[in-house]
């Protein structure tokens, strides 16, 4: 059987899409430990953090920069390339301290650089609240690039997150976006409502430049978009519709003192044929 | 200290994917065993089908027909597996019970054209109670399901010519979609609503008609307010993220209009 610590820490790294403090305040009533869980649930908050593209304000800053697996220097320490700063992060607390200067040093240091203000355009085209990051990956053979967007609305009942995770290898030549885009909303008046989605993007770029890469991802996103759009159509006209009529085909509410009572309305039932 | 947890487990199951309540449920009673009875009893789960072996019908499993390990068939009023002295209704609420199955029956029809539907009742002190339950599931291809579960709970208060009726109605709704454009959209979730009446009551057979009508204009506000929810509120949250429009321009659209106003004002 699995043990405390391991349900526990699935249900952090569960937790939707700005409701962290509120799982981790069950939990610690659930378990009764209060305080006392937190160090055994360090490593689901970390995983949550780095999946989820947590943002956090750098020190005397208002800037909020990216978590993730991808900008990892080491330990719980991190590296912004826009501000060219590194950070530690306290995973439980979501907070960051201990911010040093730390150059971008790598071989793609000038796409990265080219990146980080073409998609700074792009975000700022689309995406009202967002954070975004370009980091050197795999040995500095490839830039990662990442942006998440958040809006948070919990006296209205609605938290939502939108993921963008692309991995770019540096050729001199053409080359290929991988990656996946991840939309989670939770709405919860008087119920649970989750809607999460994963989109693999794969995308030729015919030629090494930020403007290409950008260029393609933006119209990748906005095709996703239009789809998601219309999928919420085809659910609400398909599957929907399929599962419960909204009234019955003769257009007539259900007669129940014909159906009712101890004798059963045979003709109704006939009546349609069946 | 056990109601407080109560209340969290609660406020957890009501966070956390809705798609995975019967795990998490699992995963909460293993962690403060003694919620099991009172989480079983109100946090709703998809509900499983059965066959009842004397009617060879399908009938819906929940913690309403159950006693111990064994299920009550409405059809049969005989539980599965067999138990010797497992808890039936009184002669005369199993009366309503089998009438009422057979009014639902023709609702389950006339709405949704397939599907498993199930009618429990129980004796009160002063009234009676039920439960109301059907499912339904479509798939269309491998890419597209849909699953429709509701369970709707009153109970009955016998007043002078009249009863009180107290009917709690929670909706389960899971769709998915998965094609290469679209990837992979999951959207599952439940709903919950509650309405009370004081209805006039001629003979046992108005509560049929009472019920019935309550039911059916609650699942008529349910699925307006599912569609309103799954297929509008979600698809604007989406739109709160992300702007397919260019945010510049909106601004300057905005802008101009102010500057419109204002000349106007003038």
């Amino acid at each position: 059987m699995a043990s405390t610590i391991e349900l526990a820490s699935a249900f952090i790294e569960g937790a939707p899409p700005g409701e962290l403090a509120d799982v981790v305040a069950d939990v610690q009533a659930l378990t009764s430990e209060g305080d006392d869980i937190l160090p055994s649930l360090a490593p689901a908050f970390e995983r949550y953090n780095e999946s989820q593209l947590t943002t956090v304000k750098l020190p005397g800053s208002s800037q909020e920069v990216i978590v993730s697996e991808f900008n990892k220097v080491e330990g719980n320490r991190y590296f912004d390339s826009e501000s060219q700063t590194s950070f530690e992060i306290d995973h439980t607390t979501q907070t960051a301290s201990n911010a040093q200067s730390s150059p971008l040093e790598s071989q793609n240091a000038d796409l990265i650089k080219s990146l980080l203000k073409s998609l700074g355009v792009h975000a700022k085209e689309h995406y009202p609240n967002c954070s975004y990051g370009v980091y050197p990956i795999e040995n500095d053979s490839a830039v990662a690039i990442l942006l998440v967007a958040n809006r948070y609305s919990p006296n209205n009942f609605w938290n939502g997150r939108f993921r963008a995770i692309y991995q770019v290898p540096v050729s001199s030549s053409s080359t290929a976006v991988t990656g996946k885009i991840h939309v989670d909303v939770h709405y919860y008046e008087d119920g649970n409502v989750a809607l999460n989605t994963t989109k693999p993007v794969k995308i030729s770029i015919p030629s090494v430049t930020a403007e290409s890469i950008i260029g393609r991802i933006a119209a990748a996103e906005r095709d996703y978009q239009e789809e998601l759009n219309r999928a919420f159509v085809r659910m609400s006209e398909g599957a929907f519709k399929g599962l419960r009529r909204q009234l019955p085909i003769t257009r007539q509410k259900v007669e129940w003192e014909k159906v009712g009572g101890y004798r059963l309305g045979q003709d109704i039932s006939g009546g349609k044929g069946r | 200290m056990a109601d407080a947890q109560f209340d969290s487990a609660l406020d957890l199951l009501r966070r956390l994917n809705p798609r995975d309540t019967k795990a998490n449920l699992q995963a909460i009673t293993t962690i403060v065993p003694d919620l099991t009875e009172d989480l079983l009893s109100s946090v709703d789960q998809p509900l499983e089908i059965r066959r009842c072996p004397q009617t060879s019908r399908d009938y819906l499993l929940c913690d309403y027909n159950r006693d111990g390990d064994s299920y009550r068939s409405p059809w049969s009023n005989e539980f599965d597996p067999p138990l010797e002295d497992g808890t039936v209704p009184s002669e005369r609420v199993r009366k309503l019970e089998v009438a009422a199955n057979e009014a639902f029956d023709v609702y389950r029809e006339l709405y949704y054209e397939g599907g498993v539907g199930s009618v429990y009742f129980w004796d009160l002190d002063d009234g009676f109670a039920g439960v109301i339950l059907l499912k339904k599931g479509v798939t269309a291809g491998s890419q597209s399901s849909g699953e429709w579960d509701s369970i709707h709970v009153f109970e009955a208060t016998d007043r002078a010519r009249m009863s009180h009726y107290k009917l709690t109605s929670t909706v389960i709704l899971h769709l998915a979609n998965e094609t290469d454009a679209l990837g992979e959209m999951d959207l599952s979730g439940n709903m919950t609503r509650q309405v009370e009446a004081d209805l006039p009551v001629e003979s046992d057979a108005s509560h049929i008609a009472n019920v019935g009508r309550l039911v059916e204009d609650m699942e008529l506000k349910m699925r307006n307010l599912l569609q309103e929810v799954y297929f509008g509120k979600a698809k604007d949250v989406v739109g709160e993220l992300r702007s397919l429009g260019s945010l510049s321009e909106t601004n300057r659209d905005r802008a101009t209009q102010l500057e419109m106003i204002k000349g106007m004002q003038k």
